[in-house]
C-alpha cells in the first residue's frame, strides 16, 4: 500500500491514534526521566495511574452504550471515606478484605441508581449523573467531613509494592481488563451494546433489550468506580471526601483521547487504557519540566485539547487535498 | 407457524393526533396482501401495531383467531413476524453480517459470536440478491459505507433471517432499481409459495398489481375498503384512497420545439466529483429537464455538485458565464435552489415550526430586528399556494404527513424565487395526490420561465413530465432521450445500459 488512507485506519483500529499519543508521551517522559522503566519507577507511576485506568473502562462502557457517567468521582469517594472510616488503620487484614467486598456492592448500587433513572424512568444521562455525582459526593463528605482515617499499611503495602514476576500489578489488571473486553466484546452482550450505543431506535426494533443494555452498563461503571476507590485508598492509606474530584472529568479525557466517539457506539476499552496512561504521564511530563506551578493547568489543558483536535485537523487537511 | 393475523377497529393516538380511528386488516398465510393508502392515511402506524413497535390504544389483534397482545417488538418476533422497516433498523457503524443478525448470533461454546458461522450464513444471505449489487457487498463492510439501495436489501435480508410466517415490507421498493424490485418479487412469490403471509406497503401502483393477492386500503385512519385485488383497477384503488379520480391525468410542459429558441440557463462541461465521471449537458431556460438511470449512477452527485454542496472539477456556465459554485450559499445568490433527495435529514429541522423551516433559507430577506408579520404572512402564502394542510405554521413540521412536508420542503427554496430549481426525486414517499400537486406546481413553474432540472426514480414520472432526460449510467450520461425517444421502454433500456435506442447524447 503507497499511501495509507488515515480515514481508513482510524475507523478500522479506533486505537491506532491513542497508541501514536502514548508511544509519543512515553518517549518524552524517558527523555525527561531516563529511569523510567525501572522496576521502582515503574511500579511507582502505574500505581499511580491505575485509579484513573479503571475508572477511564467503566466510563468507556457507559460512553459506548450511548451515555455518560458523571457520577463516578462521587462513588470513588464514598468508597474511600468507608474504608478509611470503618477499617481504619489498627484493622486486620480480615476486615479489610470484608470492606471491600461491601465497597463493591456500593459501587454496583450507586451505578444501579444512576441506571435506573435513565434505563428506566429516560432521564437525560447528563443531568442524571450530575444529579447523583452531588448526592455520592454529599453521601461521602457526611460518612467523612475532614480528611482522615485510614488502612492497615501492610494491605496498603500489598497494593503499592506488589510485582509479580518483576512487574507491577497495574499490568496484571489492564491484562486481565483486555482480556476480559477481548472476550466481552465478541460476544451478544458486546454486539447489543455497540447497537444500542450506535443508534438505539433501531436496536429496539430489532427487539435488542435496550433498556437492560443502558442499565448495566451503568452497573459495571458504578463496579470499576469502586475498584478505583478501593485502589486509590490502598495508595493513599487515608480518606479523603474529595478524593474523586478530578477523577471524573479525566475519565470522559481519557475516553475521548482513546478514540471512542462520545455519542456512543465507536470504540472499545484498549484506547480508553491508553488514553489514560498518556493523561497520567503528560502529568508527569509537566512536573519534570519544572514549569511554574501557576502554568501547570494552562500547559495540561493545551496539550490535551492538541490531542483531541489532531484527528480533526489532519481530517480537514485530507478533505482540502482531496 | 402461525396461519393468520388479523387486526380489528385498531385504534392509536400520538399525542392529540388520531393517527388510525378504525384500521382493519386481515392476513393469511401464502398471500401478499398491499396496505394502500395515502401519506398520513395510517399504513404506517397499521404496521407498526402489528409489529409491536407501537402498543394500540384500541381495537385487538387475533393471532390464528386467539386474541394476542404484543407490549415490544420482541413479542411480535417471537411470534414470528418481520418487518422491513421504511425507516431502515440497521446500525450504521455495525458491519452487515453483525446488523443482520443481531440478537440472533450464532454462539460457540465460550458463548462468542461464530464468526465464521456468521459470515457464512450472511454470504447465503446476500446470494439471494445476487448480481443486484452495485458494489462488491461484503458481510464485513460496515453498513454505514452502503449505497442507499444496498441498506434496504440489508434491511430485507435481516427481516427474513429468522424465517418469519410473516414479513412486511413497509415501502421496500422505494430505494430499489428495477432489477432489485425484480428479484424482491421473484423472492416474495417463493416466500408466498412456502406458505408465508406477506403485507406489502406500497405508493406504487404497477407493483401491487404485480405481487399483491388482496388489498386494504387506509384513508384517515380507517379502513375504507378490502378485497381481492383481481376485482379491482388502478382507477378503483385511487377512487378509495382520494376520492378523486383524474389525479393521473397530467399534461406534459409546452412543447419542446418552443424551448429550443430560449437563451441557455445553465451549462456543464465534463463535470467530475466522487461518482461522476465526466458529465457534460446544456439546460435552456424553461426547460424542465429528467435525471434518469438506475439508482446510485451518480444522479445525487451531479445535483450536489451543481448546488456547490459537494467537491467537483470541471466547468459550469450559469446565463452564460463561467461560475465556481461552493459553498451552496454562492449557489443560492445566483438563483439556485436544491430539494434534496432526504428531507428527514436534508431538507426539514423535524422538531422545528412550519414557519422556521420555511424561512430558513430567506430571513436574511426581514431585516433585523426581524419583521416577524410579514415572514409569517409569506410563508402562509406560500402555505396556502401549496394547498398544505396544517394546523398552524407555529406547529412543528413532524407533525406534518410525508406529502405535505414535502411540500414545506418545496416552498422553503419557491420562497427565494428561484431561477434554476434542482429536484433530488421530490416524490419519494409522496402519497398519489400531493404528487399529482408536485407535478401540475412544476409545469407551471417552467410555463413561468424557471428551469427544473429533475432526477426520480419513478419512470413514468420521467417520461410523462419531462421535455427532455438524461440517462446516468455509472457517472456518465448514457444517452438522452426526447420527443418521440422518450418513452418508458427506452428509458428502462438505457438506464440498464443495455442499448442505444435513445440514440447518444
Amino acid at each position: 500500500m503507497k499511501r495509507l488512507n488515515w480515514n481508513f485506519l482510524m475507523s478500522r483500529y479506533p486505537a491506532f491514534f491513542p497508541l501514536i499519543l502514548l508511544v509519543l508521551s512515553i518517549a518524552i517522559n524517558l527523555f525527561l526521566q531516563p529511569n523510567m522503566f525501572a522496576l521502582d519507577t515503574l511500579n511507582g507511576n502505574m500505581r499511580v495511574f491505575l485509579p484513573l485506568i479503571l475508572v477511564a473502562v467503566g466510563q468507556a462502557i457507559v460512553l459506548l452504550g450511548g451515555g455518560i457517567d458523571i457520577s463516578v468521582g462521587g462513588i470513588v469517594a464514598i468508597v474511600n471515606t468507608i474504608l478509611a472510616t470503618r477499617v481504619g488503620l489498627d484493622g486486620t487484614p480480615e476486615k479489610m478484605w470484608q470492606f471491600v467486598i461491601l465497597s463493591l456492592l456500593v459501587g454496583v448500587l450507586a451505578g444501579s441508581i444512576n441506571g435506573f433513572f435513565i434505563a428506566y424512568l429516560r432521564l437525560q444521562p447528563i443531568i442524571t449523573t450530575y444529579a447523583t455525582s452531588f448526592l455520592y459526593g454529599g453521601f461521602a463528605l457526611f460518612i467523612l467531613p475532614n480528611p482522615g482515617g485510614g488502612i492497615p499499611a501492610k494491605v496498603a503495602e500489598l497494593y503499592r509494592s506488589t510485582t509479580p514476576l518483576g512487574l507491577p500489578l497495574a499490568f496484571y489488571v489492564i491484562a486481565i481488563l483486555l482480556g476480559f473486553w477481548l472476550y466481552v466484546s465478541s460476544t451478544r452482550y458486546g454486539k447489543f451494546l455497540f447497537a444500542v450505543g450506535g443508534k438505539a431506535e433501531a436496536a429496539y426494533e430489532t427487539a435488542v433489550p435496550v433498556t437492560t443494555i443502558q442499565f448495566s452498563t451503568y452497573v459495571i461503571s458504578g463496579f470499576m468506580a469502586a475498584l478505583a476507590g478501593i485502589a486509590i485508598t490502598m495508595l493513599s492509606g487515608s480518606g479523603n471526601a474529595e478524593i474523586g474530584n478530578a477523577i471524573t472529568l479525566n475519565s470522559i479525557t481519557a475516553v475521548v483521547i482513546g478514540g471512542n466517539a462520545m455519542s456512543g457506539g465507536v470504540g472499545g476499552v484498549a484506547g480508553p487504557i491508553m488514553g489514560a496512561i498518556t493523561l497520567n504521564l503528560i502529568q508527569n511530563i509537566i512536573s519534570f519540566a519544572h514549569i511554574d506551578t501557576w502554568w501547570e493547568t494552562l500547559v495540561k489543558a493545551t496539550i490535551i485539547v492538541v490531542a483531541l483536535a489532531t484527528p480533526g485537523v489532519i481530517n480537514l487537511f485530507q478533505r482540502r487535498r482531496s | 407457524m402461525s396461519l393468520s393475523l388479523s387486526a380489528q377497529n385498531v385504534v392509536k393516538r400520538y399525542g392529540g393526533v388520531l393517527a388510525l380511528s378504525d384500521g382493519n386488516l386481515d392476513v393469511h398465510a401464502g398471500e401478499v396482501v398491499a396496505l394502500i393508502g395515502a401519506n398520513g392515511s395510517g399504513k404506517s402506524t397499521m404496521s407498526k401495531v402489528i409489529n409491536g413497535v407501537v402498543v394500540l390504544d384500541g381495537g385487538r389483534l387475533l393471532l390464528d383467531d386467539k386474541p394476542v397482545h404484543f407490549s415490544s417488538p420482541q413479542a411480535a418476533k417471537k411470534m414470528g413476524i418481520a418487518t422491513v422497516f421504511q425507516e431502515l433498523s440497521l446500525i450504521p457503524k455495525m458491519t452487515v453480517a453483525e446488523n443482520i443478525w443481531l440478537t440472533r448470533e450464532p454462539l460457540n461454546a465460550l458463548g462468542q459470536v461464530d464468526r465464521k458461522v456468521i459470515k457464512q450464513k450472511t454470504q447465503q444471505l446476500l446470494s439471494l440478491f445476487e448480481g443486484t449489487y452495485k458494489t462488491d457487498l461484503h458481510p464485513d463492510d460496515p453498513v454505514a459505507s452502503l449505497p442507499p439501495d444496498e441498506k434496504q436489501i440489508i434491511e430485507i435480508l435481516k427481516a427474513i433471517s429468522f424465517d418469519p410466517w410473516m414479513v412486511i415490507l413497509d415501502e421496500a421498493t422505494a430505494s430499489l432499481d428495477s432489477r432489485q424490485v425484480n428479484r424482491l418479487f421473484e423472492l416474495v412469490a417463493r416466500w408466498k409459495a412456502d406458505g408465508k403471509a406477506i403485507v406489502f406497503v406500497s405508493h406504487r401502483m404497477e407493483e401491487i398489481f404485480r405481487i399483491a393477492d388482496k388489498f386494504s386500503v387506509l384513508r384517515n385512519g380507517k379502513t375504507v375498503g378490502a378485497g381481492e385485488i383481481k376485482d379491482i383497477n388502478e382507477k378503483g384503488l385511487v377512487k378509495l384512497m382520494i376520492e378523486k379520480e383524474s389525479i393521473f391525468s397530467f399534461a406534459r410542459a409546452a412543447k419542446v420545439e418552443e424551448k429550443t429558441e430560449k437563451p441557455i440557463c445553465l451549462e456543464v462541461k465534463d463535470l467530475r466529483a466522487d461518482t461522476l465521471r465526466g458529465v457534460s449537458f446544456s439546460v435552456r431556460e424553461g426547460e424542465l429537464v429528467g435525471i434518469g438511470g438506475l439508482r446510485g449512477q451518480g444522479q445525487r452527485d451531479l445535483l450536489l455538485s451543481l448546488f456547490g454542496d459537494i467537491p467537483y472539477s470541471g466547468l459550469v456556465k450559469l446565463f452564460g458565464s463561467e461560475t465556481r459554485l461552493r459553498p451552496p450559499r454562492e449557489a443560492m445568490k445566483k438563483g439556485m435552489a436544491l430539494v434534496p433527495g432526504d428531507r428527514a435529514k436534508e431538507g426539514l429541522l423535524y422538531i422545528r415550526s412550519i414557519l422556521e423551516n420555511f424561512q430558513l433559507p430567506s430571513w436574511a430577506k426581514y431585516g433585523f430586528p426581524l419583521r416577524i408579520a410579514k415572514a409569517k404572512k409569506d410563508a402562509s402564502d406560500t402555505g396556502a399556494s401549496l394547498n398544505l394542510k396544517m394546523a398552524s405554521l407555529n406547529e412543528p413540521v413532524s407533525s406534518l404527513s410525508g406529502g405535505n412536508a414535502q411540500k414545506v420542503v418545496l416552498g422553503k427554496w419557491l420562497m427565494r424565487k428561484p431561477k434554476l430549481l434542482l429536484l433530488d426525486d421530490p416524490t419519494k414517499g409522496v402519497d398519489v395526490g400531493t404528487k399529482a400537486e408536485i407535478y401540475d406546481l412544476l409545469t407551471k413553474l417552467c410555463g413561468e420561465g424557471k428551469t427544473i432540472l429533475f432526477y426520480s426514480s419513478d419512470d413514468e414520472e420521467l417520461v410523462g413530465l419531462c421535455d427532455r432526460v438524461l440517462v446516468l449510467h455509472d457517472g456518465v450520461i448514457r444517452s438522452e432521450l426526447t420527443g418521440s425517444s422518450l418513452t418508458k421502454e427506452n428509458l428502462i433500456a438505457a438506464s440498464l445500459g443495455v442499448s442505444n435506442s435513445g440514440g447518444e447524447a
